[in-house]
């Protein structure tokens, strides 16, 4: 009898072996530059890291927050933000040869601005290269390059325009900090809502639901034409009318892009997970969300804010 | 002859636990062929094999934790 694998049949990742992986994970280390695929140790890494593809994380490895879903250490004093870093990131993108990007990073709440200041630097700074040297970012086509990040638009992936997506923490609901980001003129915001109300005070203790749900409001009511994106963690507990109730708010409060996945223990002293929800569930969100109308939207057990199946 | 070592399959993973082989010793494998399910606490991942011949010998058995850079199998 064959033995059981201790995950469902659907929740399987592919190892590969190529050198484009190497030559991704080379140029991280050899920058020193962090990023949320291998800070969250994660599953999909072989694929995006085959492509060349990964989600640069900002501002330090060190947490000021401790949420129960996440492997990022917690520190309370951190380094103050590091320019180089920026630049570091400007020279890996170029240097990978990707046409979109995503930007993320730990919660700063130790610092006035939460990092939002960061936040805009790392957009100017990434423009300016777009800028002032045309050929930095040269055209491609590679397969899956221009689909596979749900906030790039079909003309600025032909247009030889760099689509910047930016994920950032809650700030502490500083209205001045989101205006800051929205202000330098990101493709895509996106602030991730993470898990229902219900379960805000076990998975994310420090954070607040509706402050998150003003994250993305605030955004959008300072600047209309700025595309907006939350995501959201199945499998900490939640029921799925529950799920259902947050896509509802994540539409009023102005969201346009949303992704749903399912969450993975990271580590030992995470949260466990509590279902490995079906295919098939996600499938019935994916039609929530097209019947509430989100202008886009992913769900899969693999979906991750910035992976999309 | 080729060693199949275990890969890193996530980051500052260092070991995984064989959940089941897809292939038994004196198959016939060809290159990109799943051939062992490794999990992780995370996920599970297939490793694929990195050349075509016969699977001589399996090095850990279903349940054993193997060490990344461990020999999960020779194929020669």
């Amino acid at each position: 009898m064959k033995p059981l694998s201790r995950f469902p049949s659907w929740l399987r990742r592919s190892v590969r072996f190529n050198k484009e992986i190497i030559e991704t994970k080379t140029l991280l280390f050899e920058k020193n530059i962090n990023t949320v695929c291998q800070s969250a140790r994660c599953p999909n890494i072989h694929d995006c890291f085959s492509r060349k593809k990964c989600t640069f994380l900002i501002l330090g490895n060190y947490c000021t927050r401790s949420c129960r879903f996440c492997a990022i250490e917690t520190e309370k004093k951190l380094s103050p933000p590091d320019t180089k870093e920026l630049f570091d990131i400007r020279d890996a993108v170029r240097d990978l040869g990707v046409r979109s990007v995503v930007i993320t990073s730990v919660t700063r709440d130790d610092l006035e601005d939460g990092g939002a200041g960061h936040f805009a630097d790392c957009i100017k700074i990434l423009r300016e290269a777009e800028i002032l040297q045309p050929g930095v970012y040269p055209e491609r086509s590679r397969r899956g390059l221009q689909d596979d990040q749900m906030g790039e638009t079909t003309e600025s992936s032909q247009s030889g325009h760099l689509n910047i997506e930016v994920l950032v923490p809650d700030f502490l609901g500083r209205k001045s900090s989101i205006e800051r980001v929205v202000f330098a003129r990101p493709d895509v915001f996106a602030h991730n809502i993470e898990t229902v109300p219900r379960l805000y005070k076990e998975v994310r203790p420090q954070a607040d639901y509706k402050r998150s749900l003003d994250v993305i409001r605030h955004a959008k009511g300072f600047s209309a034409e700025i595309v907006t994106k939350s995501g959201l963690m199945a499998g900490l507990g939640e029921d799925v009318d529950e799920v259902y109730g947050v896509m509802r708010d994540l539409k009023r409060a102005g969201c346009d892009i949303i992704t749903i996945g399912q969450y993975l223990k990271p580590d030992t002293g995470c949260l466990d997970v509590k279902e490995f929800l079906h295919p098939s569930k996600f499938e019935q969100f994916s039609e929530w969300a097209k019947e509430i109308g989100f202008k886009k939207y992913n769900c899969s057990p693999f979906t991750r804010s910035s992976y999309l199946e | 002859m080729a060693e199949l070592k275990l890969p890193e399959l996530a980051e500052g993973v260092n070991e995984a636990v064989v959940s089941f082989w897809h292939f038994k010793e004196g198959d016939t494998v060809k290159e990109g062929d799943e051939v062992v399910e490794m999990a992780t606490d995370k996920a599970a991942f297939n490793v694929p094999s990195k050349t075509a011949g016969t699977l001589k010998k399996i090095a850990a058995n279903e349940g054993d934790t193997v060490k990344v850079g461990s020999v999960l199998a020779v194929i020669e």
